[in-house]
């Protein structure tokens, strides 16, 4: 076996290098200048900072701030130090176990995309509930303001006071079977073209006048509330900006000091975990809802309608933007509430029955007018 | 902390008993014995002299490797006999002394994706560990591997930082950072009067202002202190407050003109950053102006919209090889070849590579642009590293943490 190896020496002092001869020994190594002048270094006082990977040279490092260095070309130098001082050269990388490395790599690989998935999955959805749980109401009050003020501020509202009166009235009929509920409900109806509907956190629904007169019945509106009811009392706005926030700092960790290259990549990744925890929320919202319109009395088909004259509405979107988006499709939607009307009875009455519904379509017409003497 | 400050002059230099400049005693033990004790000649009587010709190479164990160390150990030390000259003119040589002025120098860098990969996930796991703060250590293994990689003229770069300054670092940014934020959103909160209002709000913008151009400077200083060629420290000395005023009068110029001062602004900061930076005692030295890139900086304006801001990339090409051609150091001057239509090429790469695969081909991209800059940047002419002597100097983390804050890049690319 070799003990004697060829090197450079670098004195820490300036550029220049020389070659030196390097003795191993059991506990040190001697190095030699070519004119003769040697040195010893113990091993315990020496460390490696190259020459962990193939092609790269081994560097020896030695002293405290500005170290003297070492260079060795040949990794073989490291398998012939192994051999000779076994106990004190376990600080130095040792070529002929570089197997363990890509082990013990691939071992944290799967390690990480195992505590990702059960974080993804389960800590993250698990953590946000718990946490939302114990938001005060009056913060999501707070919040649910100003998303109004941003998003349905006064004069854009519907104010017409006896058309909105039904409004509320189906709000209250489904608000009476969470008795215990620290929310107070407000409903108001926005002018916009747009067949949308949303809660605000803290207790806000907001429909647009779109949506509303594609409405037939009550039955179908109250389909349209109940789901976004849920959405409030399951404080799914509030867990959906602490799940943000948590796959934030998932990625963050995730990139491991890649910086900016890995971000770009990873937002796209975080944007699509996020489509989906939405998407599972608005599941949730149609099967409380359904839930919720037979705890109040009301035939759960007019939900189901609606979703169908929805599904009319966007006919031709490709199939594969059910991956991309905040919302399942609504075929699928359809298919699930089917279902879920189809397992829970109730003995449904008709939702204002004395009431022309085609009448609550006028809502925006009066805006702008005060209440009549 | 590298380096004594001295207690009567305050020259900052590396330790040693007396001051350099003016015979003061330092205070404290040099950290590492001086290189001129570092060797011995051997002792003539207890030990024989090294066997003279070529390095023998033999499968038999030589008496030696029964020996737990040289002979002359065993008897209370190394002998003092000391050479009072620097080894290497003791011996006479100037083996790899010069980079030769008749040759072209070449960046190689020796870095695959499959080995940053490897350690980009060892990261991921104890960042998640240990819930965040193995970042730091990560990020710096991260640096290390990518300067290890470069190799200059037949030497490796080396990265000395560690994970603990980072650590300190962020959290001294984060004491400086967080009342500032706080202050930031404060009127949201309290109720107050206009006036107060748009007091704090410039105080934040004022704050902001001076801050940037700090955390540029500062992660400069930190990270070329603690980037060394051939063991010999890198090092930025361009002061804080002076970049903060040149900041804050280029900005101001670049907002009056509309712009038209960009090419002049972007100059002057990049000949600020490279004309305080020094090879040990070797500075470096800028002789560019922001005028060159004018009439460039005109033509790619003008040329935005009919190529889509394609041409973008020939301008960007044009301040690249503009700056490292008007770099020098010693005698020997940078040279680089980036074409506009590489540079195209290598980002379209890099987008298509990184939103295909989610981000994880990151540590390829990495690589991609590493061996990017080395394929086109050389060095010509020669520099005497006899002459280049060891100047290390102290640099706090504070900036590089402020930097990491703020998601500024300091440029800082191989000096």
């Amino acid at each position: 076996m070799t003990t004697q190896w060829e090197g450079h020496y670098l004195d820490g002092r300036t550029a220049a290098r020389q070659r030196v001869a390097i003795r191993l020994m059991r506990s040190g190594l001697e190095i030699i200048t070519e004119k003769g002048a040697t040195a010893w270094w113990p091993y315990p006082g020496i460390r490696q900072t190259q020459g962990s990977y193939a092609g790269e040279e081994v560097r020896l490092e030695r002293g405290a701030e500005i170290p003297e260095v070492l260079l060795v070309s040949d990794a073989a130098f490291l398998t012939a130090l192994h051999r000779i001082a076994p106990e004190l050269a376990t600080r130095f990388h040792n070529p002929t176990r570089r197997w363990m490395r890509a082990k013990l790599t691939i071992l944290a690989a799967i390690a990480v995309i195992g505590i990702t998935t059960v974080l993804y999955f389960w800590g993250i959805p698990a953590m946000a509930g718990l946490v939302a749980s114990r938001v005060p109401v009056s913060w999501e009050e707070q919040l649910g303001q100003s998303v109004i003020e941003q998003l349905a501020p006064p004069s854009a509202q519907c104010t017409d006071p006896v058309r909105i009166q039904p409004i509320k009235e189906i709000v209250t009929t489904l608000t009476n079977t969470l008795p215990n509920s620290p929310y107070t409900f407000r409903v108001m109806v926005v002018d916009n073209p747009a067949m949308n509907a949303f809660a605000a956190p803290g207790g806000y629904i907001v429909v647009f006048r779109g949506l509303l007169e594609r409405t037939q019945t009550a039955e179908e509106l109250a389909g349209v509330l109940a789901h976004e009811l849920q959405h409030v009392v399951k404080r799914h706005a509030t867990r959906m900006l602490i799940q943000h926030a948590s796959t934030g700092l998932l990625f963050a960790a995730l990139t491991g000091g890649g910086g900016d290259p890995a971000a770009i990549g990873l937002e796209g990744a975080r944007t699509l975990g996020i489509l989906r925890y939405s998407r599972r929320h608005e599941e949730a919202a149609d099967a409380e809802g359904v839930q919720m319109l037979v705890a109040a009395g009301i035939d759960p088909k007019g939900m189901i309608t609606f979703f169908e004259t929805l599904a009319e509405e966007g006919k031709g979107m490709p199939e594969f933007l059910k991956y991309v988006s905040t919302h399942p499709s609504t075929a699928d939607r359809i298919t699930r509430l089917q279902s879920l009307a189809a397992q829970v009875e109730g003995n449904p009455v008709k939702l204002l029955p004395d009431y022309d519904w085609e009448d609550v379509h006028q809502i925006c017409q009066a805006t702008g007018t005060q209440l009549r003497p | 902390m590298i380096g004594v400050k001295c207690p009567k002059c305050a020259l900052m230099q590396m330790s040693r008993p007396t001051c350099k400049s003016c015979g003061t005693a330092l205070n404290g033990p040099a950290p590492h014995p001086t290189p001129t004790q570092a060797f011995t000649t051997p002792p003539p009587v207890s030990s024989p002299p090294p066997p003279a010709g070529p390095i023998y190479m033999t499968q038999e164990a030589p008496p030696y490797m029964t020996q737990e160390a040289p002979p002359y150990m065993a008897q209370g030390g190394p002998p003092s006999m000391v050479d009072d000259a620097p080894p290497h003119l003791a011996q006479g040589g100037t083996l790899y002394s010069e980079l030769d002025g008749g040759q072209i120098h070449w960046l190689t860098f020796h870095g695959t994706g499959g080995s940053l990969f490897g350690i980009q996930i060892v990261n991921m796991f104890l960042t998640i560990l240990t819930l965040g703060i193995y970042y730091f250590w990560g990020k710096t293994r991260v640096r290390s591997y990518l300067l290890s990689q470069t190799e200059f003229a037949g030497d490796r770069f080396a990265y000395h930082g560690t994970g603990k300054e980072l650590l300190i670092g962020f959290l001294k940014a984060m004491v400086l950072f967080v009342p500032i934020i706080a202050l930031y959103y404060a009127p949201q909160f309290v109720e107050v009067t206009e006036v107060v209002k748009i007091v704090t709000i410039l105080f934040v913008y004022g704050m902001m202002a001076v801050l940037i151009p700090l955390a540029m400077v500062g992660a400069r200083r930190y990270r070329m202190s603690r980037t060394s060629w051939r063991g010999i420290r890198f090092s930025f000395r361009g002061g804080g407050m002076d970049f903060v005023k040149l900041f804050a009068k280029c900005s101001f110029l670049n907002m009056i003109t509309g712009g038209l001062y960009y090419p002049y602004y972007e100059t002057r900061k990049h000949a600020f950053m490279v004309s305080h930076s020094y090879f040990g005692n070797q500075k470096f030295h800028f002789d560019g102006h922001g005028r060159d890139l004018f009439g460039s900086y005109m033509l790619a304006m003008l040329l935005a919209l009919p190529t889509l801001g394609l041409y973008w990339f020939w301008f960007q090409a044009k301040k690249h090889r503009y700056f490292w051609d008007n770099t020098t150091i010693d005698y020997a001057r940078f040279r680089s070849a980036v074409t506009g239509g590489a540079l195209l090429r290598l980002w379209m790469g890099n987008i298509l590579l990184l939103v295909v695969t989610l981000g994880l081909a990151w540590p390829w991209v990495v690589v991609r642009n590493a061996q990017f800059t080395a394929r086109y940047l050389t060095l010509e002419g020669s520099v005497d590293l006899t002459a280049i002597q060891q100047q290390a100097q102290v640099a706090s983390p504070t900036g590089e943490g402020l930097a990491s804050f703020l998601d500024l890049d300091s440029g800082f690319d191989f000096g």
